[in-house]
């Protein structure tokens, strides 16, 4: 069970996470996809790194940035933090891309994305462990499960986000309230699987990671979490939701023709 | 995010928060900086023990607020902040810009 060390204070154990590489196999990876954040990556690289260093066990950050053409990048590299680890990409592929790079290359056991506003604050981290411990191998995030509290939530975004779940939940069968939350925890045999499958390189990645994970028979979970609508979203509901439709269409397609039947892409690591 | 006051005098008052200060909660904090500084309050000690993170728009109050104090001969001081806000102040580079107590 993951409980926080209690030995040292988590300030002394962000320190020793900031300035000594780790020189084991990471317990965890926390990949933050990030496109023009600049003005969010900071404070969300901070809390997320004092959180995670608390629990007194080797664990890893991953940045992956999707072609950031603000201040991002520099300011992430100015930090200097030993086991923080930037990929740069040569341009904006879309979100599903990035978390895809980030993923492969993750070398923890369990292995996180977060949105890099922290709406799904890093302390509910420990609740989607808990779902691991209890034997399964995704657990995501949900803003609709029985218990989630949603803080102002643009209107357009319930509607569309109610709407598009009772689709998956109808037309695709995936037990999961919420597909959609940028926060979720996956063994890294399944992240290896499914990321390793998965094609779709925008916001819809998301549902195709759960769909496959049906189709491969994973255990999934879902657990309600604390959720916060930060300022600044880049999503524009109407926009994702049509191409959340259409890329329905082509998750099916996809399986139809094979697509998911081999690994498409490998993880870089060694 | 709450906001309370205390130990108030004529120059100077303690104001303690409490949860997650970002955009949502910078404008309560705004009124009630201005409200202090307006009526004679330049010394502020902003208390962020019980603050679990702060965005870059709630920083950027903190900077407003700091700046408004010290051009009317007074202080913005942080109060024992937590251990994310401490580390939120490190790679901000803020941590310089304030008086930490």
């Amino acid at each position: 069970m993951t409980e926080l060390a209690t030995t040292e204070s988590s300030l002394d154990l962000y320190r020793q996470w900031a300035t000594e590489p780790i020189a084991e196999r990471p317990r965890f990876s926390v990949v933050i996809p990030a496109y023009n954040e600049e003005w969010r990556i900071l404070p969300t690289i901070g809390a997320i790194a004092t959180h995670m260093s608390s629990f007194g066990q080797p664990w890893e950050l991953i940045v992956a940035d999707d072609g950031s053409t603000d201040s991002t990048v520099e300011l992430i590299e100015d930090l200097d933090l030993v086991n923080l680890r930037l990929m740069i990409a040569d341009g904006n592929s879309g979100k599903g891309n990035a978390v895809r790079r980030g993923v492969l290359a993750a070398r923890g056991e369990l292995v996180l994305f977060a949105d890099a506003d922290q709406s799904t604050p890093i302390e509910q981290f420990e609740a989607l462990v808990a779902g691991i411990d209890a034997g399964n191998d995704v657990v995501v995030a949900s803003r609709a499960a029985a218990g989630a509290e949603v803080a102002s939530k643009s209107l357009s975004r319930k509607v569309f986000s109610t709407g598009l779940s009772l689709i998956v939940r109808g037309v695709f069968r995936i037990p999961v309230t919420d597909t959609q939350c940028g926060f979720k925890l996956f063994t890294a045999e399944a992240a290896d699987l499914l990321f390793g499958r998965q094609l779709i390189d925008d916001f819809s990645f998301d549902l195709e990671v759960l769909y496959l994970a049906s189709k491969f028979d994973l255990e999934v979970a879902e657990v309600p979490v604390t959720w916060i609508d930060a300022p600044g979203s880049k999503v524009d509901a109407a926009k994702v939701a049509v191409e959340f439709l259409r890329d329905l269409a082509i998750i099916r397609w996809n399986d139809f023709r094979g697509a998911y039947d081999s690994e498409n892409h490998r993880p870089p690591r060694t | 995010m709450e906001i309370t006051s205390d130990n108030k005098t004529e120059t100077e008052v303690e104001v303690a928060l409490r949860g997650r200060f970002d955009a949502h909660g910078t404008d309560a904090f705004r009124q009630r900086i201005d409200s202090e500084i307006d009526s004679g309050v330049h010394h502020l000690r902003i208390n962020l023990t019980a603050v679990e993170f702060v965005d870059s728009t709630a920083l950027a109050e903190l900077v407003r607020g700091m700046k408004r104090c010290r051009e009317l001969g007074g202080d913005l001081m942080l109060v024992d902040p937590s251990d994310p806000v401490r580390v939120i102040l490190e790679l901000t580079k803020l941590v310089a810009a304030f008086e930490i107590v």
